[in-house]
């Protein structure tokens, strides 16, 4: 369980986070989803302590992250994955983290077989590709077997097989019922591993939703298309539906379901060829939400 | 982590230990980190280069010394490694134990490490742990192996060339110099804690033991005294009770020294648990 109270944080003149206040709850995947310079990071950082904050606490567990005595029983992050010695090997980098737990080299050997890096263990980091030290940094944030499990960004630099084991990974540790939170600025990555999302910009919180909820706030409109559309667009409006014609004969039908479209087509014996629904792009979506929040736009002009 | 929660003992007490125990963990940790930086191994390179160079430029010293004339030879500068060879150690052991702070700000290795252990004080005791085992040893190593060196390179030559008449005259000198080289440690983690910077670090480091005392005697006379009194390399006969021009008895000069430790220390300790890392 993570909370965060009314968290502010400056640097210097930059107003990185303006009072955010959220909670990420044990046994689902909370994502963290702004655009670049949000504050996603900087929350993270102040999570676990690296960065003190301005005003506002945030807690891991109730307590200050400070305030855990060995602390990776209980929280593993991934921040930086190229916040590393590059001298050092792979399994004595997470030897040495491991040592001050106490935790053993066996475990960290499992860890590096589970993350893929078995083959790669004893060579130094300095030449590990950017989706290595990825790999490498989410062994790091597992190796106390942790309740609650913080990652910044986690499939920067993932291979399509990585993508597809962080998302699965992501899935898995919900499901034992541990606190996840990561963060990202791709709606679409979300998408598919996230139950919970938190839209910052600006440092504050925009928007607080189920995936789920997201998803139906924003379903559009009904494409339907038939042979027969003349016929159907009279019965649809006769049914009180608005309609449009699309290019194609199709029809664009909104205030109603595809239920209800189908059935009354079936009782004229009309034919279907095509009945979708269709809904904002999650990108979209986001987008929409962010814009105003957005601190960089495209074209590169810069709104205060 | 409790040790024992039997209901005589009191809660201070068993904070202590597991605050003891947590420290030698980390430290233990830190220990491990140190013995995979390889810049570490350069540094130690660099303390036993500078340790032969020195024994080499006593052997020349001492072969001038054997084709002067007896008059000039009364009047020879004592081949000391205390002189000769330290101040080098010293400043590599110095650089050694700064590198265990600023290569985790300078790689950002220092975000997964305040992870792991985020009671700063704590990694903090850690760190100086492993310096002042690390600097102690380097210390007494090096102190002892030009002390020998420089013994076996003098023979039976006499006084003023020789600064020991018996061999245990030159065990106090050598303490002397392995704790300036322990405290030189100490200081440069500190203020590696405090720049963040190993360049910076090192360059602070390099003046304390090598440029200051080195052209301290630019300054008009009973100024000099006093401030080379008080120079890190030069407590070091201080401390040993060794004749020498300078000026604290021993008790004052091992007062200086931890002075210098527990500024830095205390410096570091602030800075490290208020900055942002
Ligand atoms: N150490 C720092 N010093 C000064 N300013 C900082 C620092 N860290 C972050 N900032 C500023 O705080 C704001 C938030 O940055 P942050 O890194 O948290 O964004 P983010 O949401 O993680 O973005 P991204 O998607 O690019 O990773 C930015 O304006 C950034 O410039
Ligand atoms: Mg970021």
């Amino acid at each position: 369980m993570i909370e965060v109270r009314e968290l502010t944080k400056r640097y210097g003149p930059t107003l990185a986070l303006d009072r955010l206040s959220f909670q990420a709850h044990p046994g689902r995947v909370t994502g963290f989803l702004g655009p670049n310079g949000a504050g996603k990071s900087t929350t993270l950082r102040v999570i676990v302590g690296l960065h003190g904050p301005t005003s506002g606490v945030a807690l891991v567990n109730g307590r200050r992250y400070a305030e855990i005595s060995r602390p990776l029983y209980e929280v593993g992050a991934l921040l930086d994955a190229g916040a590393v010695h590059p001298g050092r090997t792979a399994f004595k980098q997470l030897a040495c983290l491991a040592r001050s737990h106490r935790i053993g080299t066996s475990r960290v050997k499992t860890l590096l077989e589970q993350v893929g890096l078995q083959d790669v263990a004893h060579k130094r980091i300095g030449g590990f590709s950017l989706g290595m030290r990825q790999r490498l940094g989410i062994a790091a944030a597992l190796l106390g077997d942790p309740g609650v499990v913080l990652l910044d960004e986690p499939v920067n630099g993932l291979d399509a097989e990585g993508i597809h084991w962080v998302r699965g990974l992501m899935r898995t540790l919900a499901s034992e019922g541990r606190t996840v939170l990561l963060s990202s600025h791709l709606m679409s990555e979300m998408a598919l591993t996230v139950d919970h999302v938190l839209i910052i910009g600006r440092g504050r919180l925009i928007a607080e939703s189920s995936m789920e909820d997201l998803a139906k706030r924003f379903r559009r409109d009904i494409l339907v298309r038939s042979p027969m559309h003349v016929e159907l667009g009279g019965v649809l409006r006769a049914a009180g539906m608005s309609v449009s014609s699309e290019p194609r004969g199709g029809l664009v039908v909104t205030g109603s379901d595809t239920a209800t479209i189908g059935d009354l087509a079936a009782e004229r014996r009309i034919p279907i060829h095509e009945l979708t629904q269709r809904s904002a792009t999650l990108e979209d979506v986001y987008l929409e939400m962010t814009d105003e929040a957005a601190d960089y736009r495209a074209g590169g002009r810069r709104s205060l | 982590m409790t040790l024992q929660t039997a209901p005589s003992r009191n809660a201070s007490a068993e904070t202590t230990v597991s605050v003891l125990a947590s420290v030698m963990d980390v430290a233990a940790a830190e220990w491990l980190k140190l013995r995979t930086m390889r810049a570490a191994w350069v540094v130690w390179a660099g303390a036993a280069v500078s340790t032969l160079i020195g024994l080499i430029i006593i052997m020349g010293h001492v072969g001038s010394y054997d084709q002067a004339t007896p008059g000039q030879q009364a009047s020879f500068e004592s081949a000391d490694p205390a002189v000769a060879v330290m101040p080098l150690v010293a400043f590599f052991i110095g650089t050694l134990s700064a590198l265990v702070m600023t290569t985790e700000f300078s790689t950002g290795s220092i975000a997964p490490s305040l992870v792991a252990v985020p009671q700063r004080r704590t990694l903090l005791a850690a760190k100086s742990v492993v310096v002042t085992c690390v600097a102690l040893a380097g210390g007494v190593l090096f102190a002892s192996l030009s002390q020998i060196g420089a013994m076996l390179i003098l023979g039976d030559r006499p006084a003023p060339l020789n600064p020991w008449t018996h061999w245990w005259e030159a065990v106090p000198p050598a303490a002397g110099t392995a704790v300036t080289t322990l405290a030189t440690g100490l200081v440069a983690l500190g203020l590696g804690a405090v720049l963040r910077s190993a360049a910076a670090t090192v360059a602070v480091i390099g003046a304390l033991t090598l440029v200051v005392p080195m052209f301290a005697h630019v300054l008009p006379e009973p100024v000099h005294l006093w401030v080379a009194s008080v120079l890190i390399p030069n407590l070091a006969p201080q401390i040993a009770g060794a004749e020498s021009a300078y000026l604290l008895a021993p008790p004052v000069a091992a007062a200086v020294l931890a002075f210098y430790v527990v500024v830095t220390l205390g410096a570091a300790s602030l800075s490290f648990s208020r900055r942002d890392s």
